[in-house]
């Protein structure tokens, strides 16, 4: 343990039924956790004195996660296994975090940082094959702009930069779709925006599988990489 | 046959992405209890969606008490929202409980809570959706046995029918003892006849199937509740009382929701009762006496209850908190000890005097959000007739406090239509609130941004206190007053908002009426009234059909007013106030006439501790 002011960056998954809690539920929820894992967290200055935590990329509701990250800061670092050991006794099973270290206080706030998501997603129903699902997508990322109502909002988003990869293959269960996301100022694409553009329909099940920062050479740099995070 | 007890999660699942927050219907939250071995199940449904129900603190000590008797399980249930409803019927999915998502129907024992007038159509809709059927004494042997308490049983006649019983009081060690009786009766496999019978025999339980209606010169059109011959119930049941507050866990609220509910946050309960004796309030008279929670209790409580649960919040919760014996020192305490890891504590209800500004400063209450008093009555003279022991100077002196303080908003509530209104008493409330803003003018300045808002309900009379005689204002008369009010106000800086009429209409015909109303809610309830209380789902239309179908008229039904000597639809009821009691207040009131707070000065004479044998239980002496 020593006296620093630190982060402790948390990876946590999201499964099982509270994949369907909103993004604000989940914050809320690990917030509670943190509060009654003990760990000395900070509070900010202003009247509401919150506490000193950021999240990753908001996942959408439905949606499981393998990779969520939330870094909590802290007066002095702990040490990492007995931190992880109290926020798992603290944590709601499908909440549940796997890993945890300690960084320094001064690394770039994850949000904007971990832009980049590799999402697996199932789609049962329809009567489109992977094969007609790749020729759809293929044609939505030549258009380019994709436009679609968030409630009722209207939205657009550049498939060119949000879609950096995607897959499809036919599976006994249905048709099972990989892809590899871009966040920017844009926005972030749901998969199930893209599901829906090309075949009329919901995915069945989406799931985050990872989540990264791309370095300017391109390179993957995974937000559990003590080392690398400094770099940036 | 009943329906079996099995996981049908699987069944909703699919329904979760359809639905507006499908974290509603999730469970497993932490703290709720996942052993749900049984044998005996019951289930306790707050029949509105989960974020207004959750946080319901009667809920949570029941659950807890169940939960721990040795045999009996106890889960929860909610009114599924209208989205969700309208597709679980088309799936033919029956209405289901939390911790184990078991259908409500396959349980022994089903307890609604009664948390007010409005919620009266959601019950028969939740009977509905769990495929329970609706009229108590239709049920089948295999049926669950199911009952109600709360706060708003003390005109429980219009829903009686759909109960098999209803549990009058304080629900502690009572809903124990109907579980037990329950449950002996199935095992030894005795008819429902006989199992509402025994049930009969506890102090505290109504079984309205072994009272039937008589409509005579004495009652009123509504008539009155007499043991039917051989039934062996008393002719007028009692309600059950804690004796003392510290005897319990001040802990009862285990369960941390996922989403945000209505009050997210811990709540302890410090004190329960209120003797201020407010003639309108049902509440300060069916709730006597006062029993308070040592301060020692409140903050250790506090303190373990946050720990548990990772609020970041904490509600001091009773009637009226500014009024228990420790209260300045439960807030220093806390304050002290919570306020540097990011803890806010809060308080329900302020006092109209410098104490409760001082206790709203004390806690730190949002100066944006401004404070909020109840004054209820714009005229001296009103707030005499109500029992409201608050002056004019009073309220300029919390008022001119507030400002010091750093308020510069105000929120007033008040009450349109009390017994004996005039024009001038309702002229009286913006004229008030037009002083409370000269008051924040003369400190701050001119121009400067001060603002009172004030909301403006209708008066409804309740059962079991001093006004229930009265009659509703009629309608057309509460336009008028609406109209004159507006027109009083004169000062841009005073806003006004109004209760929806309507909606009080319909709580005073359903705390008017006797047995009969239970017709009037089966046809409100088919044509499609649910989540009455919700503004965007009340349909006054409907209720206005049903009204028709059955052959009354809302308003005639809502502003009749009684004799005094007449039998009430309720007096075989009684939360220990007595009958003569209510009516010596009623006297009283007419002559403006005020009557004092027991826990303050002498005892004065509500019945509630001789007729029950318990006392106001105080911490320290009150100020
Ligand atoms: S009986 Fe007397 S002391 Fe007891 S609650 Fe009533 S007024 Fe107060």
């Amino acid at each position: 343990m020593t006296a620093e002011p630190c982060r402790l960056r948390v990876r946590y998954a999201k499964d099982g039924r509270l994949a369907f809690l909103g993004h604000l539920e989940v914050m809320n929820t690990i917030m509670r956790c943190v509060r009654r894992s003990g760990l000395p967290f900070e509070v900010s200055n202003g009247f509401a004195h919150r506490m000193r935590i950021q999240f990753s990329q908001a996942l959408p509701v439905g949606a499981s996660s393998q990779g969520e990250y939330y870094d909590l800061k802290l007066p002095y670092a702990p040490d990492s296994d007995d931190a992880l050991a109290r926020l798992v006794e603290a944590t709601p099973l499908g909440l549940r975090p796997d890993a945890a270290v300690v960084l320094p206080r001064k690394v770039p706030a994850l949000e904007a940082w971990a832009s980049m998501s590799r999402w697996d997603v199932l789609v049962v129903g329809g009567v489109c094959s992977a094969q007609g699902f790749l020729k759809k997508v293929d044609q939505l990322v030549t258009d380019d702009v994709l436009e679609y109502l968030r409630g009722d909002k209207p939205r657009r988003i550049s498939l060119q930069r949000a879609l950096v990869s995607y897959e499809a293959f036919d599976t006994e269960e249905g048709m099972r779709v990989r892809l590899t996301t871009r966040a920017s100022e844009q926005g972030a694409l749901r998969p199930a925006i893209l599901v829906r553009a090309a075949m009329g329909l919901d995915p069945l099940r989406v799931c985050r599988v990872a989540q990264w920062h791309e370095d300017t050479q391109g390179v993957r740099v995974d937000p559990m990489d003590k080392r690398r995070c400094l770099v940036w | 046959m009943r329906i079996p007890r099995e996981d049908r999660f699987a069944d909703i699942e699919p329904l979760l992405g359809m639905v507006e927050r499908p974290s509603r219907y999730l469970g497993h939250e932490w703290g709720a209890v996942e052993d749900q071995e049984g044998p005996f199940h019951a289930c306790l449904i707050y029949a509105d969606v989960y974020e207004v129900g959750q946080p319901y603190l009667g809920h949570a000590i029941l659950y807890n008490e169940l939960n721990d008797q040795e045999g009996i399980s106890c889960e929860r249930a909610f009114l599924p929202w209208v989205d969700m409803s309208a597709l679980m019927r088309e799936r033919g999915i029956p209405m289901l409980s939390l911790e184990t998502a078991s259908p409500v129907a396959s349980f022994d024992l089903v307890g609604f809570t009664l948390a007010h007038e409005l919620i009266c159509t959601n019950i028969l809709e939740a009977l509905d959706l769990a495929q329970i059927t609706l009229v108590a004494q239709d049920r089948g042997e295999d049926e669950p046995i199911v009952v109600a308490g709360g706060p708003s049983v003390w005109n429980c006649e219009p829903v009686a029918p759909f109960f098999d019983a209803v549990l009058l009081g304080d629900g502690e060690g009572l809903l124990v003892e109907v579980a037990q009786c329950v449950r002996d009766a199935r095992t030894e496999s005795v008819p429902r006849s006989v199992l509402l019978r025994r049930l009969a025999q506890i102090p505290g339980v109504y079984v309205p199937s072994l009272y039937e209606v008589v409509v005579d010169e004495s009652s009123t059109r509504w008539g009155y509740a007499v043991p039917v011959e051989g039934s062996g119930a008393p002719a007028r049941v009692l309600k059950r009382c804690l004796p003392r507050l510290d005897t319990t866990d001040p802990v009862a609220q285990r369960i941390v929701p996922y989403l945000e509910a209505v009050q997210d946050r811990l709540a302890i309960e410090v004190l329960r009762g209120c003797a201020r004796g407010c003639r309108f309030c049902q509440a300060g008279m069916t709730y006597r006496p006062v029993r308070e929670r040592p301060v020692e209790q409140v903050v250790q409580g506090v303190e373990s209850g946050l720990g548990m649960s990772g609020f970041d919040q904490c509600s001091l919760s009773s009637l009226s908190t500014t009024d228990h014996s420790q209260c300045a020192q439960m807030l220093n305490s806390l304050h002290e000890r919570l306020d540097r890891v990011g803890v806010r504590v809060s308080i329900p209800s302020q006092r109209l005097d410098s104490f409760g500004v001082e206790m709203a400063a004390a806690v730190g209450s949002s100066r944006r959000a401004g404070l909020t008093f109840a004054p209820e009555a714009g005229s001296q003279r009103l707030r005499d007739v109500i029992n409201k022991n608050v002056t004019q100077d009073d309220l300029e002196r919390a008022a001119t406090n507030a400002f010091k303080s750093g308020y510069r908003r105000m929120k007033l509530y008040f009450m349109m239509g009390l017994p004996t209104e005039t024009d001038e008493d309702v002229v009286a409330i913006p004229k008030t609130a037009e002083r409370v803003v000269q008051i924040g003018r003369e400190l701050f300045g001119p121009r400067s941004k001060v603002s009172v808002s004030i909301s403006v309900a209708v008066f409804v009379p309740k059962s079991h206190t001093p006004f229930q005689w009265q009659g509703q204002l009629a309608f057309d008369e509460v336009r008028r007053r609406q109209q004159l009010l507006l027109h009083a106000a004169k000062d841009h800086a005073v806003r006004i908002s109004y209760h929806d009429a309507e909606i009080s209409l319909i709580d005073a015909v359903l705390s008017k009426m006797g047995r009969a109303g239970g017709e009037l809610l089966m046809a409100a309830w088919r044509k499609g009234c649910r989540f009455d209380a919700w503004n965007d789902q009340f349909r006054f239309d409907l209720w206005q059909e049903a009204a028709a179908q059955v052959g009354i008229r809302l308003e005639e039904v809502a502003s009749e007013s009684y004799p005094l000597d007449v039998r009430l639809p309720w007096d075989h009821t009684s939360p220990g106030v007595t009958k003569g009691y209510l009516q010596r207040e009623w006297r009283r009131a007419t002559q403006g006439e005020t009557t004092g707070d027991c826990t303050r000065h002498t005892c004065t004479g509500c019945g509630v501790c001789p007729t029950l044998g318990v006392r106001n239980e105080l911490a320290a002496t009150r100020s």
